[in-house]
């Protein structure tokens, strides 16, 4: 029991990591601090967190360009981040990618890009290999509602169907791809049916609810773990700010936001949950925020003092060495 | 105090064109209210303030380019001086 509520205190701290970071990375952009800008997932926390909680650290993924939330819940210290999104020597793809090319292959994070389902088949190849290598772990592809409109996506979920492959298909469904509300552009309308369709289970949940996302994905992995193949999960969220900072959005209503952050808010959910358990108190609650505010200060200091990548590296790790790309 | 500043809103903005100001040092201002109306490469953007108060001093004059994250302006609160 003991185990269970450190658990879940923990999946609200990582939830309140992700707000925290995503809230105070948007004021650095909007200053130009941010090189390329960013995509704030403010809103979005509970998807990374309900699925990274349930994997393995082993366990790969691929993302897409908001990836944020992914890459903080897959566990990247929130300093590598930060130092990345200003492009510094210390971020973790060593200031060359910014904010969408975060990636920590060691860990299993296969990164984010910038072309629209382009996660979903990176992840599928993953799985191909973990097949391949006959290794215990399964592959995670994250694309949002605008990347089910590709046929990039559903061809790769196609060739995980049919191999069989230890692979999951995470649809980060915020509803707008950039501007454009998903039912406008998606025939059929439902993307869980869709999947169905390919062949492989799929369902459409409440992704601003941390523990069903959680409890999806393990069954998920166990099916991938058991040999029965992938699995779709369509998890409906939203984004409380615009597809990139300083988008100037005129194409959803203030009601229509203010009605998903005031009702439906993933972290006001699970804090009053845990609070109405007893398994954390108000005074707990107000510290957790203040620690993590904290960390993310100390990242922010981090990214500022650090330094750009030095001109002389510029022809490092443009290929694996093998070919010979020096200066 | 608040910094009323210029927003980097595109992926490569540098800088923009202060167009107009619309309030006036030592005016009273409301959290909403437009001070400034700039012009992008691509659009041309009013830049409210967040919250109530005096205006400060105007840092640029019409037709002057702004850095992108520069402040152009401030709201002063109660007691508060630049």
């Amino acid at each position: 029991m003991s185990n269970d509520k450190e658990w879940k205190r923990k999946l609200l701290r990582d939830m309140v990591v992700i707000r925290t970071f995503e809230e105070t990375a948007d004021k650095l952009t909007l200053r130009g601090k941010v090189a390329g800008g960013m995509h704030n997932s403010s809103g979005q926390e509970a998807v990374a967190v309900g699925t990274m909680s349930a994997l393995d650290p082993k366990d790969v993924i691929a993302t897409t360009h908001r990836s944020h939330h992914h890459t903080l819940a897959k566990g990247m210290d929130p300093k590598l981040v930060m130092a990345e999104l200003f492009a510094k020597a210390t971020g973790c793809s060593k200031g060359r990618g910014a904010s969408m090319h975060l990636a920590d292959v060691d860990n299993g994070n296969f990164g984010g890009n910038g072309i629209v389902g382009a996660g979903v088949g990176i992840a599928m190849g993953a799985a191909m290999g973990i097949k391949q290598l006959g290794h215990k772990k399964v592959s995670v592809g994250f694309v949002g509602d605008g990347g089910m409109n590709t046929g990039r996506t559903w061809e790769a979920i196609n060739m995980a169907v049919v191999n069989k492959l230890p692979f999951i298909c995470l649809v980060d469904n915020n509803q707008y791809a950039v501007e454009t509300f998903i039912d406008r552009v998606t025939g059929g309308r439902d993307i869980a049916k869709r999947g169905a369709g390919f062949g492989l289970p799929s369902f459409t949940i409440d992704g601003q609810d941390v523990l069903k996302v959680n409890r999806y994905v393990k069954e998920a992995r166990d099916r991938a773990l058991a040999g029965e193949g992938p699995t779709l999960i369509n998890a409906l969220t939203y984004r409380y700010y615009g597809h990139n900072v300083g988008e100037k959005g005129q194409y959803r209503t203030q009601e229509e936001i203010a009605d998903w952050r005031d009702n439906r808010d993933p972290i006001d959910r699970f804090s009053a949950q845990l609070i109405s358990e007893g398994l954390l108190s108000q005074d707990e609650y107000v510290a957790l925020h203040a620690e993590v505010t904290a960390q993310i200060n100390a990242a922010v200091e981090f990214a500022e003092q650090s330094p750009y990548p030095d001109l002389s590296t510029i022809y490092e790790d443009v290929d694996s060495g093998l070919l010979g790309a020096k200066s | 105090m608040e910094e009323v500043f210029v927003p980097a809103v595109g992926m490569a903005m540098d800088n923009a064109v202060l167009l107009e100001w619309q309030k006036q040092p030592g005016d009273q201002v409301n959290a909403g209210d437009v001070i400034a109306i700039i012009e992008t490469d691509k659009t041309t953007m009013d830049l409210t303030c967040e919250t109530s108060g005096t205006l400060g001093r105007h840092r640029y004059a019409p037709n002057d380019e702004v850095p992108a994250g520069n402040t152009i302006t401030v709201v002063l609160g109660a007691g508060e001086s630049e």
